[in-house]
């Protein structure tokens, strides 16, 4: 049996300060402590939980370039009303 | 959890001050004059008063404090010290963890049937460490590890603080934000941002604080909240084997040594019935009643009596040796349970394979905890990316 406390998860979500337009739309994102606008949305789609899970989980992601030419990924966690940055592939 | 935090501020000065009453009140400063590194140990806070500081080195603090009283350290003195205190503790409770000599956490959950309340447990505590050391300790009990230890920092000696659950973040609030276990640059960068009280950081979203200081900031952020979720990690009481020479006149040449050492790790050899072992520790007793030692972590697990004694004679030429010696002693620890190496007849890559099992146990027995994570799929279907996949202990 695995030591609970000797597994931590990969890939966990980490807060990102977001600026979104009235609709929800990513206009900026800050990353080390700048302000980078969003260039375009590339891709845009929807996580709804499994039904199974005790809390439930709705997120709406967004792939974004930004100004300086980087590419992020971040979504809005619909339960919590806030943004998280993801790597997702 | 509910967790205790037992202090004893300036611990080797303080035992220092227990053995000889003649330096309480005189600024002391505990320093490693004699292997080379030179810098502070520990000192007194009549020194801390001059401007001594801990690592600093010693030509410093002598320049600033030339009228303290200065003592080479006495290891062993305060290793039994420090398991004395333990032992008392694990009386209280099965679950105690020493961070540091002087500094340990103990489980206080569920002592209730035991103490009327937390405040009782606290002052057995101060008893406890009192009858066994003869030391002061300060304690703090609250829910983790870093809301007990501001607890008991913040406390004079003797003197026990709780702080009742759920009342972690507004304990913590009005104290300085350098209480947060963080690097000096990140304390800089606290100050610049205005942020004086654990209260005024802890009132920033976490999303901002992660953004200026990554994961880092995150888990300060989260102290700072009052939530210290880090189990505790009770001491595990390890098989060693030790053998001890003392000789009939205290000994200073380094010949003298080698041949009393290599009689220990003869009869050490024969003790270890074929098995390894991966530490050894080198102690000695100094004539005048002072002591020194050294750990040695060896590089693979070795139970070669030729092996071990070139190590010694390693460890005795690079040190300056503190004075006379009346007594030598050698454990040998993290004893192996197998007896011989087993070879392989199928190349390179079992070898590669065991080699790295042995590096990662070599760690786990260096530092006394899982340094080394292999990736493992939980739930690969899953479209949550976090719940895909995890990292567990290479060793689990």
């Amino acid at each position: 049996m695995r030591n609970k406390t000797a597994e931590r998860r990969l890939n966990e979500p980490r807060p990102i300060e977001v600026i979104a337009d009235g609709s929800g739309e990513p206009l900026a994102v800050v990353l080390g402590g700048r302000r980078l606008a969003v260039e375009q949305v590339q891709d845009r789609w929807r996580i709804d939980g499994e039904w199974w899970r005790e809390r439930p989980t709705s997120r709406f992601y967004y792939q974004l370039e930004l100004v300086d030419g980087r590419t992020v990924v971040v979504y809005e966690d619909l339960v919590q009303g806030r943004w998280y940055a993801q790597k997702y592939a | 959890m509910r967790t205790a935090c037992i202090l004893i501020p300036h611990f080797p000065v303080a035992i220092e001050r227990a053995d000889n009453p003649s330096l309480r009140g005189r600024p002391v400063v505990i320093g490693e004059a004699f292997d080379g590194r030179n810098t502070v140990l520990d000192c007194s806070p009549e020194a801390e008063a001059q401007g001594v500081r801990v690592g600093m080195p010693l030509r410093q603090a002598l320049a600033l404090s030339s009228e303290a009283v200065f003592l080479t350290p006495n290891p062993s003195r305060y290793r039994e010290v420090a398991d004395a205190v333990l032992d008392a503790l694990e009386a209280i409770s099965p679950e105690v963890e020493e961070q540091e000599q002087g500094h340990a956490y103990l489980n206080a959950e569920g002592l209730t049937g035991h103490y009327r309340e937390e405040l009782d447990l606290g002052e057995a505590i101060v008893r406890s460490v009192r009858a066994a050391s003869g030391l002061d300790a300060s304690v703090g009990i609250a829910e983790g590890r870093f809301p007990a230890w501001a607890a008991a920092v913040t406390s004079s000696t003797s003197e026990v603080c709780v702080v009742p659950s759920s009342k972690e973040r507004e304990f913590l609030a009005p104290l300085a934000v350098s209480l947060l276990p963080c690097d000096l640059d990140t304390l800089r960068r606290l100050d610049l941002l205005g942020l004086r009280s654990i209260g005024d950081f802890a009132a920033l979203p976490p999303g901002p604080v992660q953004a200026q200081f990554g994961g880092e900031g995150r888990r300060l952020w989260e102290l700072a909240q009052g939530r210290d979720s880090e189990p505790l990690r009770p001491r595990r009481r390890e098989a060693c084997l030790t053998e001890r020479l003392r000789f009939a006149e205290p000994v200073v040449t380094e010949e003298a040594l080698l041949v009393g050492c290599r009689r220990m790790l003869i009869r050490l050899h024969s003790r270890l019935q074929g098995r390894s072992a991966r530490r050894m520790r080198l102690r000695a007793e100094l004539w005048g009643g002072r002591s020194w030692e050294r750990i040695v972590v060896f590089r693979e697990p070795t139970g070669d009596c030729d092996r071990m004694l070139f190590i010694v004679k390693s460890v005795l030429a690079a040190v300056q040796l503190p004075g006379p010696i009346d007594e030598l002693g050698i454990e040998l620890s993290g004893l192996t349970g197998e007896k011989g190496k087993q070879a392989t007849m199928f190349g390179e890559k079992a070898g590669l394979r065991r080699q790295l099992d042995e590096a990662v146990r070599q760690l786990k027995a260096r530092w006394g905890r899982p340094l080394v994570s292999h990736v493992v799929e939980v739930e690969p279907w899953s479209r949550i990316p976090e719940r895909r996949h995890a990292l567990i202990d290479y060793d689990s």
